[in-house]
This record gives C-alpha cells, sequence and structure tokens, in this order.
C-alpha cells in the first residue's frame, strides 16, 4: 500500500487494538514507519492519534495486537522502557516540572553521572548545546516553573530532539510555538530526516503536515483510513480523507438569520485578569460560536458570564421568557438559578457525577427548583423519553455515567439542562472527546433547542464545528471580539484573518 | 552559598526556618541559667538525635508527597525486638521488620492504592499492638555493645551527635547528589509527569517508605540503647513530632519541596521547645498541645491551596 520512502520499517504496529472502558480508541489498527522520513498521523479529535503514540511511547499497552520495533516484537512496558528502546516522545501536555531547574528537566530519567553522582556540570553543559539548537536563551539553572509556556514547550522539544533515539514522536509540537519557532523546528526535523530517523509527526494542522511530512496516515475513529505519499494529496483530499464525509451532512439545516428578541446581553464584561471588556447579545433561537486561536480570551469569557470566572466589570443581562428581565449576579449558583445551563469543557469533572446513574444525573437537573427538604422523586419515564429523544446509547438508566462513551456523557450532561427547562446554553467545547456518529446527534440537539426558542453560546477550538453550526460566529482575539460574522458565509478563511489579525505570520497560515 | 527565600524554592527554606531555632536558643539562654551546661545541652542532642533520624525518613516519604504515621510504632517494636531476641542478632532482625513494614506501606499505597494516610494509620495500629504482645511491661536488658554504641563519645564527640552526624550525611548526599535525590522532587512535583520521564514512580515510592521505616527501626536501635529496655510505647509522639519537625522546617506536605536543612533546623526547633519547658517547669501536657498548634502553624504557612495535603 505505501512504499514512498526508503530505508526499511522501523516500527510496525499490527492489527492494534486499545480500549477504554467500553470506548475502543484502536481497533485493529496496522502501520509501518519507515527509517529516514518524516510520517504524520493525522485526524480528527479523538481519531486515535494519541492514543497510537502512547502506546509506542509506553504509557499504554495494546489489548491485543503486536507492535514490532526493527523487527521484533516488542511490549513496551513504561515510558523508561521506550527511552531505552531509542523512542523519544514530546508530549502534547507539557511534563516539565516545575521545581527542577531547566537542566534538570531535560536530563531527568537520563541523568550523566559519576560514581552515583549527578554530574551537574556535564548536565548543564549538555543543556546549554541542546537549548542553542531550539535557539532557547534561557538560563539552564532556573526552574521551570519560573518560566513562560512557550518558552517551556521549546525546553520539551530540546529534550525530545537531543535524546539518543532513532524514533522520534512529536504529538502536536507546535500549540504554543509562534511562527519563526515552527520555522526552526522543521529545520530540526529535517536534520533528523537526514540522519536516517522516523519521525512520527502528530497534527492536524494541514499546513505543517505539507510543510515538514513525506507520509501522511489519517486516522478516523481508531481506524486506519489511508496512508499516502504527502506529495500525492491536495488539502481538500487531505480533509475529505480526515473527515471522512462531506461536511454538510455532519451539521444540522440552518435558516437565514433574523431579528429576534434578545435572550442575554453582555455589555462591557471584564473577565478578571482580562485586558479588554467585552460587549454582544445573543438572541432567541441563535447559536452563537466563539471563536479563535487558543487562548486568547474565549474561556475567560463564557465562564464570566456564567459566573465561574469573576467578574472586573460589567455586566449580563438575562431576558427570560418567564422570569423577567435581570442583571445577573456573578455566581454559577445565580446563572442556574435563573435557568441558564452550563456545559463545561471538563465535563467528568466539573459537570457530571461519574459515580452517579444516568437517571440520578439528569434528575438533578429536574430537581433544580425544588426546595431542598422535598422528597426527591426521580421521574424515570421522562428520563427515559428523553434519553431516547437524544440517541443515548446505554443498557439501562441505571448505569453509572462513568461507563458511557464520551458522546453518551456528553448527551447526558446537556439532558440535564434540557430536562430542567432552561432556555439558554453556554456549552464549551460541545463535542471535545465525542465520536463522529454522536457528534451530528448532538449537533442537532442544540439546534432543536435553538429552533424551540433557546439561545446557545458556545465556544470550540474546532473551526469547522463553529462554522457548521453557529448562526454567528464572534471571533476573540486578545480578550476582545474582533469579528462578527454571518455563519452561513463564513469560512475558515475568513476567521483565521480575524483570529490572527495583525499578527506576524498571519498571511501565511493558509495557503 | 545563596539561600533563596522566595515561596517557590525547591528547598522550601524560609528565614523564619532559621530565625525560630535562633529565638528559642537566645530566650532561653537568657529564661534559664542551667540551659547552657554542658549537661543539659547532652540531654538535648540525645532527645533530638532520634527525632532527626525518624524525621529524615519522614522527609524522603514527605518529597513523594506521601506521608508515614506509623514511624511511632515501628521506633517502639525495634526496641522491643532488641530486649527480646538474641543480641548477636537483634539488630538485624530489627532492620529486617522495618523493612519490611516499609515494604507493606509502600505497596499498599502504589499498587493496592490505598491513601498514605489510611494505610501507614492501618500499619501503625498494628504494629503497636504487636510490639504490645513482643513485650508487654517496660523494661529488659539491652546488649552492652549497643549501649556503648548509643552513649560512649568517639574523639571526644558525644555518640548521640555523631548518630545525627552520620544520618544527616547520608540524606543530604542521597538527597542533592544522587539520581534517586533528583527524581524524588520530580515524583513529589507530579507523579504521571516524572513517569513520562522514565522515572520508575512505583519503584521509587516504595522505596522511600523503606527507607522511612528502617530510619525508625534506626532511631528505635539507639534509644533502646541509651535507655537500656525495650518500651512498646516509647514511640507514640513521633509520628506527630517527626511530622511537625518538617513541616516547620518548610517541607511541603505536598510533595516536591523539602531539605535536610530545613528538617534539623525543625527538629532543633522542636527539640528546644520542649527542653525549654521541661527546664520552666512547665507541664510536659502543654509540650504536647504546644506540638499540636506548632504543627498547624507550620502547615497553615505553607504555600498551597488544600490546607494540610
Amino acid at each position: 500500500m505505501f512504499d514512498v520512502s526508503p530505508g526499511h520499517a522501523l516500527v510496525a504496529f499490527h492489527s492494534i487494538t486499545k480500549s477504554f472502558g467500553p470506548t475502543k480508541a484502536l481497533s485493529d489498527f496496522s502501520l509501518r514507519g519507515m527509517a529516514g522520513s518524516v510520517h504524520a498521523i493525522t485526524g480528527e479529535n479523538g481519531a486515535g492519534k494519541s492514543t497510537l503514540m502512547n502506546l509506542l511511547a509506553g504509557v499504554y499497552q495494546p489489548d491485543s495486537g503486536e507492535i514490532r520495533l526493527r523487527g521484533e516484537p516488542i511490549r513496551i512496558e513504561n515510558p523508561g522502557h521506550a527511552q531505552r528502546a531509542g523512542i523519544s516522545t514530546i508530549f502534547q501536555e507539557l511534563t516539565l516540572l516545575p521545581n527542577l531547574t531547566v537542566a534538570e528537566n531535560l536530563f531527568l530519567g537520563r541523568e550523566p553521572h559519576r560514581l552515583g553522582m549527578i554530574d551537574r556540570a556535564a548536565m548543564q553543559r549538555r543543556s546549554r548545546e541542546a537549548l542553542d539548537l531550539v535557539k532557547s536563551e534561557v538560563d539552564v539553572n532556573k526552574r521551570c516553573g519560573e518560566l513562560a509556556v512557550a518558552a517551556q514547550q521549546l525546553i520539551e522539544v530540546a529534550k525530545g530532539l537531543m535524546a539518543e533515539a532513532d524514533i522520534f514522536i512529536l504529538d502536536e509540537p507546535t500549540a504554543a510555538l509562534n511562527a519563526p519557532e515552527v520555522e526552526m523546528l522543521g529545520k530540526l526535523i529535517n536534520s533528523l530526516k537526514a540522519a536516517g530517523k522516523l519521525i512520527f509527526y502528530i497534527s492536524h494542522r494541514l499546513e505543517e503536515i505539507f510543510r515538514f511530512c513525506d507520509v501522511v496516515s489519517v486516522l478516523k475513529d481508531g481506524k486506519h483510513v489511508a496512508t499516502h505519499a504527502v506529495g500525492e494529496l491536495t488539502h481538500d483530499r487531505l480533509i475529505s480523507l480526515m473527515v471522512g464525509r462531506p461536511l454538510g451532512q455532519l451539521y444540522p439545516a440552518r435558516r437565514p438569520r433574523i431579528a429576534s428578541a434578545s435572550a442575554l446581553e453582555i455589555s462591557n464584561l471584564l473577565p478578571a485578569g482580562a485586558r479588554h471588556a467585552v460587549s454582544f447579545s445573543i438572541g432567541r433561537g441563535e447559536i452563537v460560536g466563539l471563536a479563535g486561536l487558543q487562548g486568547q480570551g474565549q474561556r475567560e469569557i463564557i465562564r464570566a458570564i456564567a459566573g465561574i470566572v469573576p467578574r472586573a466589570g460589567g455586566e449580563v443581562i438575562r431576558f427570560g421568557s418567564t422570569e423577567g428581565t435581570k442583571s445577573l449576579e456573578p455566581s454559577i449558583v445565580a446563572t442556574v438559578r435563573s435557568g441558564i445551563g452550563f456545559v463545561p469543557e471538563e465535563r467528568k469533572s466539573e459537570g457530571l457525577y461519574l459515580s452517579l446513574s444516568i437517571e440520578q444525573n439528569v434528575a438533578l437537573g429536574m430537581l433544580r427548583r425544588q426546595p431542598m427538604w422535598r422528597y426527591a422523586e426521580v421521574r424515570k419515564p421522562q428520563i427515559a423519553e428523553l434519553g431516547a429523544r437524544m440517541g443515548l446509547r446505554a443498557s439501562n438508566l441505571e448505569q453509572p455515567v462513568s461507563d458511557l462513551s464520551g458522546g453518551n456523557q456528553q448527551k447526558v450532561m446537556m439532558g440535564r439542562w434540557l430536562a430542567s427547562g432552561v432556555d439558554i446554553l453556554l456549552v464549551e467545547e460541545p463535542t471535545r472527546g465525542v465520536d463522529v456518529g454522536a457528534k451530528s446527534e448532538i449537533y442537532a440537539l442544540l439546534r432543536a433547542f435553538a429552533d424551540s426558542g433557546g439561545a446557545v453560546l458556545m465556544t470550540s477550538s474546532e473551526l469547522t464545528e463553529v462554522i457548521g453550526l453557529s448562526d454567528r460566529i464572534l471571533v476573540v482575539r486578545d480578550d476582545q471580539i474582533v469579528g462578527d460574522l454571518d455563519g452561513i458565509a463564513a469560512t475558515e478563511e475568513s476567521i483565521m484573518r480575524h483570529a490572527l489579525g495583525g499578527l506576524p505570520g498571519a498571511g501565511e497560515t493558509r495557503s | 552559598m545563596r539561600i533563596p527565600f522566595d515561596r517557590s524554592s525547591r528547598s522550601g527554606l524560609r528565614l523564619s526556618t532559621f530565625a525560630l531555632p535562633l529565638l528559642l536558643f537566645i530566650a532561653l539562654c537568657f529564661l534559664s541559667p542551667s540551659f547552657l551546661s554542658v549537661q543539659n545541652l547532652g540531654n538535648i542532642s540525645g532527645q533530638v538525635a532520634a527525632l532527626l533520624i525518624v524525621s529524615l525518613g519522614q522527609l524522603v516519604v514527605a518529597l513523594i508527597g506521601g506521608i508515614d504515621l506509623s514511624v511511632g510504632s515501628v521506633l517502639s517494636l525495634a526496641t522491643t525486638i532488641i530486649v527480646s531476641v538474641d543480641p548477636s542478632y537483634a539488630p538485624a532482625v530489627a532492620l529486617l521488620a522495618g523493612i519490611a513494614i516499609g515494604l507493606v506501606n509502600g505497596i499498599g499505597v502504589t499498587y493496592v492504592g490505598v491513601h498514605p494516610l489510611i494505610m501507614t494509620m492501618a500499619s501503625m495500629t498494628f504494629v503497636q499492638g504487636l510490639s504490645l504482645f513482643i513485650h508487654p511491661v517496660p523494661g529488659g536488658t539491652v546488649a552492652d555493645y549497643l549501649g556503648s554504641l548509643a552513649t560512649s563519645p568517639l574523639l571526644g564527640i558525644p555518640a548521640p551527635l555523631l548518630w545525627c552526624v552520620g544520618a544527616v550525611g547520608l540524606a543530604a548526599f542521597a538527597l542533592s547528589k544522587t539520581r534517586f535525590g533528583l527524581r524524588l522532587f520530580a515524583i513529589g512535583a507530579s507523579p504521571p509527569s516524572a513517569a513520562r520521564n522514565g522515572v520508575p514512580v512505583k519503584l521509587y515510592s516504595i522505596v522511600c517508605y523503606v527507607i522511612c521505616s528502617v530510619a525508625a527501626t534506626v532511631a528505635g536501635i539507639f534509644i533502646s540503647g541509651r535507655v537500656s529496655s525495650g518500651d512498646a510505647t516509647v514511640g507514640a509522639s513521633f509520628a506527630l513530632d517527626s511530622i511537625t519537625a518538617i513541616a516547620m522546617g518548610g517541607v511541603q506536605l505536598a510533595g516536591g519541596a523539602g531539605s535536610v536543612t530545613g528538617v534539623v533546623l525543625g527538629t532543633i526547633t522542636l527539640g528546644l521547645m520542649t527542653n525549654g519547658m521541661n527546664l520552666l517547669g512547665i507541664s510536659p501536657f502543654l509540650r504536647t498541645a504546644a506540638t499540636g498548634a506548632l504543627l498547624l502553624f507550620a502547615i497553615s504557612m505553607q504555600r498551597r491551596n488544600v490546607i494540610g495535603v
């Protein structure tokens, strides 16, 4: 199927299956990686990219199937084992320890030593050399906790690249890097490739795949879709491989926007710690998406509206269908009490009661307005009806929520608010960790909620989702709203243009 | 050497860590004429030596974010073994028992997933019962060689001081010079991140609990040599005392920050306090009360979201 790169298969995955609870992260997955190539692993969120690389990095072990390293079957027991086997991983989330110095972090797990003692001089010298490679000028004796995130990511990259390894895994290495640093990373990758190493480059940033990589493998729902030489593909072809279907079918139909009564008005809202205040309003029947590059303040805005992030100023006014107009107190309790539901990004830790059953989780929403000494009745028929309407897949309603897949957990989370009769929903990352099938159902739920007179404000880091679902898109940059786009007319390009604004490298982000 | 006093330093040392024992020392010089006598200083070092050895063990466990409540019972058990077993191999038996308890604590915490507080509380109670069963009434005879190890000076240096220097030297070397020490700080800051950097977190955690139990056993052997008897309850106060001492020394109980210097200073602070209250004729019961208050005070000074975790 693919014989594009020279050299031999350094790594081969053969019929790998890996499940987490009832969710199959990878099923019957096979892939080969050749020496002297840069191999992109891509796919949508939740496609199984990170799971695959965590298997190779020794963080997880496969349930079945075989990994072959240089032709030999191997079971990688832990990250230390992977390092010794010549596999170096740059993890997506930072693994630097804040209380260790830069040099200590760079060499943790493989400290140079003499007679059992750490050779600090050698450690500092070699750290300096490694940091020079990535053109980082930080003091190697500084503790990592004192450094900014971008500096930390560079150190993480340096740590991964300086390892004596012949397989390098880079998991979304550019998330916190700016354009010149990405450029430099590209050069480093090229020199590794010239030295005959295998580089797995996990990313869903198309431009980087086309710039850095030789081969690309697309994953979808834990399965291998296709592997192609990058030169054989166009952007559009790669996107359709990733999505697996035309975008249109995934999202419910939208009606052209008509002026509607306001549901929520945000005036001069200044989330604590933000540099600018924002004002906007959301109408009934509307889904409004907050878009932008990561960490530009979207999360703070939606959380300040919900009353979780403290407000430094401004006002949130809700226009109620039943409860009249009122200015919301800045607290999540007041927000919920006024009939606004909040679906957090971290639904497991912030939203759901994992050990409770589906029906108990939903019933908590229904009981919202009851005095707390009243008998807490769980109205099973209503919950069953709601579950059926949402397409909830569970063996029964007494099942604990922890057993459900990400998509079904999200449905329970939304079901709680739908059952409680709220008419405004604040939703963070509606489909994070949700498989594609459940995604379209969740989109349909949100659309039906809006069509019945509800209002939705959502944040999402997936541009296609924002474009496909929103009636209006507010682009956030540097804590400010810099664009108010019509959802139907918006394109990735038009959003990115606003999102990047005057930042350096704005023009080259989408080619 | 510049000592970083900022709140995020890895040593956890603060100005107060140094100032408190110094102020206590100066105050006691004025308040009690007998404080500076050779005999009293010898007393203090004898009282402090055992606590210091136990606290250094407690430090190792605290660095990875653990806690060991069983140190006191383990210490008591060691003294009862010393008086109950053939003197020629009694210390070895005591050490083996210490290692076994440390292994059980460590495996319980890492592999079974029991919270360290519960795990070591369970072993504390178990070992306490065992010690009382072995040797219900304080007394017995201790071999001469152990007695002289714990009391006879060497080259004019008092024995307790030698024990202290040995324990401190060993701990300081292990924590600041070896890979093992560095990795303990890494585990304390974030076990998953440490694991991803190739640190065998579970193995190291078990080793920490074993070290802590062995330290308590050594302190038990020292005490039995010093008082020439076995006592199944002699260690009762050591769990709280050692935790208070390390907390006073700036060791962060959440893990990842602490230093041998701090533990030495914390132990001296506690020792001076005990001695001072003795000299001034204050009830020993109030001394216990003061230790509790001191622990809360020291913990409240630390940085973290939930106090005492």
